[in-house]
């Protein structure tokens, strides 16, 4: 690599300071700014206190924010596992590029491109007693009598909110391992067939195997993505009832902008960097060429 | 939210040939017609379901569904939407400004950091993109108190050039990164040949490597525009003044009944209005948008 373009530093500079400059103003200071917050007393409108270390012990000692932990964990256990299998199954269905395959991927991926805000409205209006389509069809299958007010009570809404966020993300689990699918060689394949290797074999022997990197790309998007939920549970449930189906980031959201606790809420998202950082670095870990 | 893996993944794949891994799918061609026509069904029907509703007006919505609905249907809840108080209009330029101000901000600036990370050898050069890339792992969600403390500090709240500031922030790191091996793809050869003819550097970009930049740029584009247009934490929480509201808020206030009392006919018709750029985008230029996908930087 040796041209001439590489022999002039300044211009390379001057070419990335503009996005670094977006980063460190927006990104970076904002997160030492957060450390600072979070050692505060710090009310929207009053005087900022210092208050060392208080908020992490507070923040320990409070029930909601507990709750709302145990609650995303929960949330994030329920989901994970059947977006994967439904995506995982859609690929299997539109990797081979037959006639269709590319209108079927379409169809399945438009819920994610729409996004959570806007089909959380819709589904608002479709699980309303006797008159949302759930309800209705629910009732001419005979399982219930069509009046269930779904987001009134928490395990019915935790099971409106979960069955939502599973269609919205199939999508992506799906062009994700469509991608990898459609990578592998296919000679692995046919040498497996010489073999006598059934479907399955090569599924779980080919496939799974050479996807690992893949594979563990979308369970850690999605696991990233439950963790930081907050449209689909500010729309549909508002966290209730009471607090019941308050997410990480609602609390976080709350605790800042209606309590205006500043300095918890910082304390809590700081909270949360650092376990995205985690979750993320695993995956660095999971990802990195050893091979 | 994030990822990178530590090479980029090769992004092509033989688009007509069928991969044997599915040829031989156990039933084959009953198996994938069935499995299609349900993911169609499942997937699609709704979405539809939403539009056929959205025609519905808000009384027959909220009352027991009968086959008589389909002789109802009318243009009433947008002709309301867009022409009573509600002024939807408002708010689809609202957003319409903010996530193309985003997107072309955006592409802006990952194409300049893309060609410097790319192209050219400066001390700090590492560090300073491992920095962009660290963006990725940070959920902006996390930053929102910092965030909207020092955007008030400048008065950039309540503003939708502070909403723009904000989201292409939070999409550059993608951007530079699909950018940054757009141009590492070009061989060397080229510049150098534009070089010797006596190009600088910026010619050089905007007439020797601007026709090879232009699929990476309508990826970043893509993204930042559908990422903007749909985002709604952040909408929520810097803007207040009602006229500054993107879709989504506007949505939530129609929700809330700010408007008077809560009309489905309304949300419903509004909500396809949001779907509508999304799905125009995304069908038109989906293979920017796999392209994306695979590049090894993706949020979701």
């Amino acid at each position: 690599m040796s041209h001439c373009l590489t022999h002039r530093p300044r211009t390379g500079m001057l070419l990335v300071a503009p996005a670094f400059l977006f980063v460190l103003m927006l990104v970076l200071v904002p997160l030492g700014f957060a450390v600072y917050i979070s050692l505060t007393d710090w009310p929207l409108i009053g005087s900022v206190k210092y208050i060392g270390l208080q908020n992490y012990t507070t923040i320990g000692n409070d029930t909601t924010f507990w709750h709302a932990t145990m609650y995303t964990l929960i949330y994030t256990a329920i989901v994970t596992g059947p977006i994967f299998v439904l995506g995982y199954a859609l690929a299997v269905l539109v990797r081979s590029n037959r006639r269709g395959a590319v209108f079927f991927r379409t169809a399945v991926f438009l819920p994610y491109v729409i996004g959570l805000s806007t089909l959380s409205f819709v589904t608002l209006l479709e699980v309303q007693p006797n008159t949302g389509i759930a309800n209705v069809v629910l009732k001419k299958l005979h399982i219930t009598d069509g009046t269930t007010a779904w987001l009134v009570n928490t395990v019915p809404a935790t099971a409106v909110v979960c069955t939502l966020v599973i269609w919205f993300a199939a999508g992506l689990t799906m062009m994700l391992l469509m991608a990898g699918m459609q990578g592998i060689p296919s000679e692995v394949y046919e040498s497996a067939d010489l073999d006598g290797a059934s479907w399955w074999d090569k599924e779980l022997r080919i496939t799974i195997p050479m996807l690992r990197r893949t594979i563990a790309l979308s369970l850690i998007l999605s696991v990233i993505g439950s963790f930081l939920a907050f449209n689909q549970f500010y729309i549909l449930t508002q966290g209730g009832p009471g607090t019941s189906t308050t997410s990480v980031v609602m609390w976080i959201y709350e605790c800042a902008f209606v309590e205006l606790h500043l300095g918890a809420a910082t304390t809590l998202s700081l909270v949360l960097v650092v376990v995205v950082g985690l979750v993320s670095a695993l995956q660095f870990f999971l990802l990195r060429d050893d091979t | 939210m994030t990822t990178l893996t530590s090479r980029p993944r090769t992004e092509h794949v033989r688009p007509q040939e069928a991969h044997p891994a599915a040829r031989r799918s156990p039933g084959g061609a009953v198996f994938y017609w069935t499995g299609g026509v349900l993911a169609t069904l499942v997937f699609l029907v709704p979405l539809l379901w939403a539009v056929f509703r959205s025609f519905e007006p808000a009384s027959r919505i909220t009352a027991t569904p009968s086959w008589s609905d389909v002789t109802h249907l009318s243009l009433g809840n947008y002709e309301d939407l867009f022409t009573g108080q509600i002024h939807l209009w408002r708010y689809v330029a609202n957003s319409l400004m903010v996530s193309g101000g985003t997107a072309i901000l955006v592409a802006v600036l990952s194409t300049f950091a893309g060609y410097g990370f790319a192209k050219f050898r400066f001390r700090g050069r590492g560090l300073v993109f491992a920095l962009i890339l660290l963006t990725l792992m940070v959920p902006f969600q996390a930053v929102l108190t910092p965030l909207f403390l020092e955007l008030n500090i400048v008065h950039l709240t309540d503003s939708r050039i502070g909403l723009i500031l904000f989201y292409a922030t939070f999409n550059l790191p993608f951007g530079v990164f699909v950018m940054r091996n757009t141009f590492a793809a070009v061989p060397a050869d080229l510049e150098d040949s534009a070089f010797i003819d006596g190009c600088g550097p910026m010619r050089c970009l905007f007439h020797v490597l601007r026709p090879l930049a232009v699929p990476g740029i309508a990826t970043t584009v893509l993204y930042a525009f559908l990422a903007s247009w749909t985002e709604f934490i952040g909408a929520l929480t810097f803007l207040t003044k009602t006229d500054l509201f993107t879709l989504p808020v506007a949505l939530l206030n129609i929700q809330t009944g700010t408007y008077g009392t809560l009309n489905y006919g309304y949300l419903i018709a509004g909500s396809v209005v949001a779907m509508v750029p999304c799905v125009i985008l995304f069908v038109g230029l989906q293979r920017y948008y796999i392209r994306g996908l695979a590049s090894g930087a993706v949020k979701g």
